[in-house]
């Protein structure tokens, strides 16, 4: 881990996304997070284009992806970074209010690697983004650069 | 089908009451008027005593014109015999007339040639006898004329037969006498005689026979004629019953269609409804909690306990909210998701549900009553949360007894369906809130005494419907409470 990887969290909502950087921030990895408010601008940060064109190259260490937001929305983003080789070892976390079986199944089906289901309190809310950050940002080994072209 | 019979004024099966014999013994005491016990009938009944009278009615019709026809058969046979016989009649008569007078010729002139006719009524006499017997059997009357008759016959040929051997012996002047007159004159005065009796008293049967035969056919033509009205009104009572029945078919198909749509249309909506639910409602929950705390950290030292306790029931209330919604949700998709459909040992399924408890179960002291349950048909998972959600109840209402008792056990009243029942010895309800027990949010005691939004019964009763069971309890206050459950056996699965 030397060089320091971005976290996405794609979250329309501002007050879900500072609560999720208060939980972070607890445990020193609220800097690496990159919020995009909506599913179009992930995308322009995933394809380095609009507002992004202009940063540093390479793949965030994970995205976290809310459901429902406007434009377009989880499922969609979930569904082009899976379709797209070079985007597709990216882990994907679902974070979502949603427990309904129907976006669980979709989600999963679409390739996402971890479901989470935002608690309402805030104490367990805190635990569960932190533990995310903490595994997905920290201990998981992110796949190497360019691991697609192995293949 | 029943209800909607009875919205018509008309009947399909015209009977009257006067066409019903009067034997029925239905005493009527209230309503008047002997139409009063048909109108007690339902009209199934109704229907099957109208198209019994008109099946019955139209045997008898047939039964009837069966026998008038075979009269009339039998009379055109009787009407050729007596045809047969008067010609006879005339016959033998115009022989035997014949016969005599070639017997008187041969007896004057002694020229052979004339006892051809002669010979001749002598020769088929005998055939024509027997002839004459066979005609006349059938009638006692015209049988006894018949030996007179033969006797007559016999005594005329006889009479001829001698004169003509006298004549051949002793020549012309032995039987002059005879010759001018004949040798029977009166015997053939008696045959004729006879015969004309004969003759008339056959017309006199013969014209009775065919008065008859008018009135027997025109009885069967008029009979006949009531019995294609009564299979008329037979055709167009069946016609109009089935008319009626598809008709009413097709409309509760078409009504059922429509419903069914508008049900699942309500269904989806419902769906996307909770969904919203689901993700929005919670999302300012989460803030309220979240910002709350935020709050408090942010704070910290400069807040008073008085201002700490606003910023934790801010927080409870959010919380508890949060939980409700959950509870909704949950309850929502209980009556949303696909049911499974297997074979399920209950035993088993109680003691999984009774490991998943052990933490609720630690630090009690509680003396368990199992029975042996049977194996039902249903969701395992949902009936799971049945066991589950009954048993915590369970729990819960004894936590303040010294002496925590359960019983958990089944009554199989009848066949294809199991009783299971879960008993406590705990705090009980009072019946008169029986009803409100299974609602929605329904709680029968203060949020400080026993936690719990209430949703638990009421996620029971509806996966308990889903299954096609019931539910029902039975309590008093402070001696204990008994829920019970019905479930199909599983050997009913189809």
């Amino acid at each position: 881990m030397t060089t320091v990887k971005p976290i996405l969290l794609a979250e329309d909502n501002p007050r879900d996304a500072e609560l999720a950087l208060a939980a972070m921030e607890e445990h020193h990895i609220a800097d690496k997070v990159v919020v995009c408010h909506d599913g179009a601008e992930a995308l322009d940060y995933l394809y380095c284009r609009g507002n992004f064109a202009t940063r540093q190259q390479g793949n965030p260490v994970v995205v976290f992806l809310d459901l429902k937001m406007p434009k377009v929305d989880g499922l969609e983003v979930l569904r082009t970074i899976k379709n797209d080789v070079n985007l597709k070892p990216i882990p994907v976390v679902m974070l979502t209010s949603s427990r309904e079986e129907r976006d669980l199944a979709q989600s999963y089906a679409l390739g996402a690697n971890a479901y989470v289901v935002k608690p309402v309190e805030f104490h367990q809310f805190i635990t569960a983004v932190k533990e995310l950050g903490i595994f997905w940002g920290v201990i998981n080994e992110p796949p190497p650069e360019g691991s697609d072209k192995i293949k | 089908m029943e209800s909607v019979t009875q919205e018509r004024p008309s009947t399909p099966v015209p009977i009257r009451s006067e066409a019903v014999p009067d034997s029925n013994p239905e005493p009527t005491p209230k309503t008047s008027g002997p139409m009063a016990w048909f109108t007690h009938w339902s009209i199934e009944r109704r229907v099957l005593a109208g198209f019994g009278l008109v099946f019955a009615g139209i045997v008898v019709i047939s039964a009837v014109s069966y026998r008038n026809t075979a009269v009339l058969i039998e009379n055109s046979r009787l009407d050729t015999k007596s045809h047969e016989l008067i010609q006879l009649l005339g016959s033998v008569g115009e022989a035997l007339d014949a016969a005599e007078s070639g017997h008187r010729r041969y007896l004057v002139t002694g020229d052979e040639s004339y006892l051809k006719s002669y010979r001749t009524v002598v020769e088929q006499m005998p055939e024509y006898l027997r002839y004459l017997r066979g005609l006349t059997n059938e009638g006692p009357e015209q049988q006894a004329r018949v030996p007179t008759l033969e006797q007559l016959i016999a005594r005329q040929l006889g009479a001829e037969a001698e004169a003509i051997a006298q004549r051949k012996e002793h020549g012309y002047e032995a039987v002059r006498h005879l010759a001018l007159s004949g040798a029977a004159k009166k015997e053939l005065e008696g045959i004729h005689r006879l015969m004309t009796e004969f003759d008339s008293a056959e017309q006199r049967v013969l014209h009775a026979r065919v008065a008859q035969s008018a009135g027997s056919m025109k009885n069967t033509i008029v009979l006949l004629g009531l019995g294609a009205v009564l299979q008329l009104i037979l055709l167009a009572s069946v016609y109009f019953l089935i008319h009626h029945d598809v008709t009413e078919r097709r409309r509760v198909a078409t009504e059922l269609q429509r419903r069914g749509e508008l049900l699942e249309a309500a269904n989806k909506e419902l769906e996307a409804f909770s969904y919203s639910v689901s993700h929005d409602l919670r999302a300012p929950l989460r803030h309220i909690d979240g910002y709350a705390a935020l709050l408090s950290k942010a704070a910290g030292e400069a807040l008073n306990d008085k201002a700490r306790r606003y910023l934790q029931t801010i927080s409870d209330s959010a919380k508890q909210m949060g939980q409700l919604i959950d509870d909704l949700l949950v309850f929502s998709r209980m009556g949303r998701q696909d049911m499974l459909r297997t074979t399920i040992n209950l035993d088993q399924l109680v003691k999984t549900v009774l490991h998943d408890l052990r933490l609720d179960l630690q630090g009690r002291t509680i003396s368990w009553t199992m029975h042996p349950l049977p194996n039902v048909s249903g969701d395992p998972a949902m009936l799971r949360q049945v066991f589950l959600n009954l048993i915590s109840n369970a729990l819960k209402f004894t936590a303040t007894k010294a002496e925590t008792k359960i019983e958990i056990g089944s009554v199989s009243r009848n066949s294809g369906e199991a009783e299971v029942f879960v008993r406590d010895n705990g705090v009980g309800f009072d019946m008169q809130y029986v009803n409100k027990l299974f609602g929605v949010f329904q709680r029968l005691h203060r949020t400080d005494e026993f936690e719990g939004t209430g949703i638990g019964l009421a996620n029971v009763r509806r996966i308990i419907h889903r299954h096609g069971g019931r539910t029902w309890a039975e309590g008093a206050p402070n001696q204990g409470a008994t829920f019970y459950f019905s479930l199909p056996l599983a050997r009913s699965l189809r």
